[in-house]
């Protein structure tokens, strides 16, 4: 059973562990790039902190939720992580599956570099966990019950870089699960065709690609700073003003820059967005604010009702849909 | 006053060294017995163990020797070594360029000693045939001498690696932690306040202790080598003659120079650096003697007792975990042997080089599995299944395997898996035996990069949203 101590150390990790996205390293930079682009407008350098700690921001209802979901979310995590899939065992199913579908287990890329397998496998797991984030995110806001679960997150009103761990705990199920598939496909397959030549290329313990992703400002993305790339760079890569824009509360802006780092799959599937000049004027799921929308509450609870909702009314339809047919279908015999 | 103050550390860390460096030394603990009077100067003894040693490297190189046409001549050999025979030639260790050896007989180490009146007497339930381990050796040792080389193709053994394997297990494994350092250790069995027998120099707590040393197969000096060295003694490579020469009269004594046996694997594992087995045991074996040469021929207390059992304890779990390391690497060659194999065979090539190689290494890897139940320790389903995953015997070109003895003790196949369903067995084996014994060498592992990968990654709980 997961004591104080543990709740502290899994705190604790979260900032200080560089393969985290809120790793405090990151965070600096994010700080130093955000002033840079500050300054860029033409600002005084004198008033960016008092802009970046604006305790409208930071103590804002929203922000308090992030920072309660954050603690709820690692108390409840320590005790969910025993039970949640581990992509050491997909990868060890899919490895010894391979053995059974393929006839004699291949020998690749042999005459190889060494350090080319590191690379190709480090590249390969970047692309597919960048792939399956997008593609889990387009359903999360396609599917009327997934929506129901990651509209907690879309509820922000505010953005802080805390704001990436303010999810719902179904959400953070899936995100695990996919996490599990992801590495767990990517190991199994590599070892099985390269064996021992595997390698992570990592950075300070973290994915190189992804340690450039949190290099280059992530955090960026949940802020106020509205960080805009130019646009034919916006075609290959999200900008933090287009998550921005994905976090718009304006309808025109709704299921938009999906992408976590790459822009090429929003392009593939006709949902990208570049930046407008200026930043959207409010995030949140609706324009108006509701009462009651930052309680822990309604953040936790209502999704559950609303998904129950969205459930009964499918099943309510395909049941008025089958008794309708059997009625034609008696009508025509 | 700081001058004072060095001297004083100086001298203090001086002592210490001293210490130390009688202490990394199994030999010269006084004789303590109360009321001795002979001429003995030191209470270890232990060459009856080290002549069983030296009858089981021997007869290794018996079944290994078969030419198909001198069975009865090479079965009345091995049983010689196996039950105990007169003036039997030392086979192996025997002296090489480079590698002098002290002892050339087994009588000039200890005599009347034998293999088989030590073998485990339980059922052996991963062979055919229920059978005692005593009686599978002897089965063993009977098919060996109708071999060539110790080789049988056809059913899949290599005899010589199953005899060594367990035997092993059987004598020195099975002797040590379950009777000297079981139920020999507790208070009123060989107490330390009387000799071990009648006349004996020494008592019955110290040579308790020194017997299931013995049975290790570590040189006394082990603490002072380093893995690779331990392990190249074993291997007489004339490269460590002089660190295995230990008293530097010139040549290898048998009796408290050599490596054997379990210990030989020990230092195989650490060799990787990921374990140290072989220092682990040693130092324990070494805390728990001093602990009764301390007592000073007194019973020992029950605090003494408590202490000698935890110093019993880390040498049986150890030891354990050395011959599960053993089979867990065993099991990765296997794996790779069989994937090989089933490979030629899907393309036609040749398996005349890749089968002795499969049939060796099963024969190790069984050897060692069986060894793990020797113990007096019941291993459960982790038994069970280590039986059911490896079998009788190793799976064939045809997708058969032993699965019997008939009432002649001739060996009965059937219709098994695949040779590549064989291989991913064997996955599971390393997986099963990882996981139970808590493996940190794990050489050979075939699923080790899966591991590693993985801890590199994070895994679990992940809320990081986008």
């Amino acid at each position: 059973m997961p004591g104080f101590n543990d709740v502290l150390s899994s705190l604790t990790t979260t900032f200080l562990d560089p393969s985290k996205r809120v790793f405090v390293g990151y965070l600096f930079l994010a700080a130093v790039i955000g002033a840079l682009v500050w300054m860029a407008q033409g600002r005084s350098w004198r008033h960016y902190p008092r802009a970046v700690l604006s305790r409208r921001i930071w103590w804002s209802p929203s922000a308090r939720a992030d920072y309660q979901i954050l603690v709820i979310n690692q108390i409840l995590f320590l005790f969910l992580a025993p039970w949640l899939l581990s992509h050491l065992t997909l990868a060890t199913w899919l490895f010894e599956q391979l053995h059974r579908w393929i006839d004699t287990r291949p020998s690749v890329g042999l005459g190889w570099p060494d350090w080319s397998i590191p690379i190709l496998f480090t590249l390969s797991l970047f692309l597919l966990d960048d792939f399956a984030r997008f593609w889990i995110h387009r359903l999360m806001h396609r599917v009327p019950w997934l929506w129901a679960f990651h509209q907690v997150h879309h509820s922000a009103r505010v953005l802080t870089p805390l704001t990436v761990l303010r999810t719902h705990p179904i959400e953070g199920v899936l995100f695990s699960l996919r996490s599990a598939v992801v590495n767990g496909v990517c190991i199994g397959g590599f070892v099985f065709f390269f064996d021992s030549r595997v390698d992570l290329v990592l950075v300070v313990g973290s994915n190189v690609f992804v340690f450039l992703f949190n290099l280059a400002g992530s955090n960026l993305r949940h802020t106020h700073c509205y960080l805009r790339y130019p646009a034919w760079l916006e075609r290959w890569l999200i900008s933090p003003a287009q998550h921005q824009v994905h976090h718009s509360a304006e309808p025109r802006h709704f299921d938009r820059n999906f992408g976590a780092v790459l822009a090429i799959w929003d392009r593939l599937y006709g949902s990208l967005l570049v930046s407008e000049p200026t930043a959207p004027k409010r995030f949140g799921v609706t324009r108006r604010r509701r009462p009651g929308e930052q309680k822990l509450v309604t953040l936790y609870g209502s999704p559950f009702l609303q998904a129950a909702r969205v459930i009964r009314r499918w099943v309510s339809v395909r049941t008025t849909t089958i008794k309708q047919v059997n009625k034609e279908g008696r009508a025509h015999g | 006053m700081k001058l004072k103050h060095l001297i004083v550390a100086t001298a203090v860390a001086s002592l210490g060294s001293v210490s130390a460096a009688s202490g990394d030394h199994y030999a010269d603990f006084p004789v303590t017995l109360n009321g001795y009077d002979g001429d003995a100067t030191t209470s270890v003894a232990y060459t009856g163990q080290m002549a069983r040693h030296v009858l089981h490297n021997s007869l290794k190189k018996l079944a290994g020797s078969g030419t198909g046409d001198n069975a009865d001549e090479l079965l009345e050999q091995m049983l010689a070594y196996f039950e105990g025979g007169d003036s039997l030639d030392i086979i192996d260790p025997a002296s090489k360029s480079g590698f002098a050896i002290k002892q050339s007989e087994v009588d000039a180490i200890s005599t009347g000693k034998n293999l088989s009146g030590k073998a485990y007497g339980g059922y052996v339930t991963g062979w055919p045939g229920q059978m005692t381990g005593a009686e599978v050796l002897r089965f063993m040792i009977e098919k060996a001498a109708e071999t060539e080389g110790g080789y049988d193709p056809v059913n899949g053994y290599n005899y010589a690696q199953l005899i060594s394997k367990f035997a092993m297990g059987a004598v020195f494994y099975n002797q040590a932690v379950d009777n000297y350092l079981d139920e020999r250790i507790e208070g009123d069995v060989k107490p330390n306040d009387k000799p071990y027998g009648e006349g004996d120099h020494y008592t019955g707590k110290e040579h308790v202790w020194d017997e299931g040393f013995g049975y290790f197969g570590a040189p006394a000096h082990a603490l002072s080598l380093d893995a690779a060295t331990a392990y190249s003694i074993a291997k007489q490579d004339p490269d460590v003659f002089d660190e295995a020469d230990y008293n530097g009269d010139g040549v290898v004594d048998l009796v408290t120079e050599m490596t054997y046996a379990h210990a030989y694997y020990a230092a195989n594992a650490d060799k990787g650096g990921q374990s140290n087995y072989l220092n682990t045991i040693m130092q324990a074996f070494i805390d728990g003697r001093q602990l009764i040469a301390d007592a000073d021929g007194e019973k020992l207390s029950d605090d003494e007792l408590d202490q000698l059992q935890g110093y019993a304890d880390t040498i049986k779990s150890n030891w354990e975990r050395v011959i599960a390391e053993a089979a867990f690497k065993y099991a990765g060659s296997v794996y790779s042997d069989a994937m090989a194999l089933h490979e030629a065979v899907e393309e036609g090539d040749s398996v005349v080089d890749l089968m002795p190689t499969y049939v060796k290494h099963w024969g190790e890897l069984k050897g060692f599995a069986l060894s793990l139940q020797t113990g007096g320790k019941d291993l459960g389903s982790v038994g069970v299944q280590l039986d059911r995953l490896i079998g009788f015997g190793p799976v064939l070109l045809g997708s058969t395997q032993v699965t019997g003895i008939d009432g002649d003790g001739d060996y009965i196949q059937s219709e098994s898996i695949t040779l590549k369903e064989y291989a991913l067995n064997m996955l599971e084996v390393q997986k099963l035996l990882s996981q139970n014994f808590h493996l940190v060498a794990r050489s050979n592992d075939r699923l080790g990069n899966l591991e590693s990968l993985s801890e590199q990654l994070e895994s679990g709980a992940n809320v990081e949203n986008d």
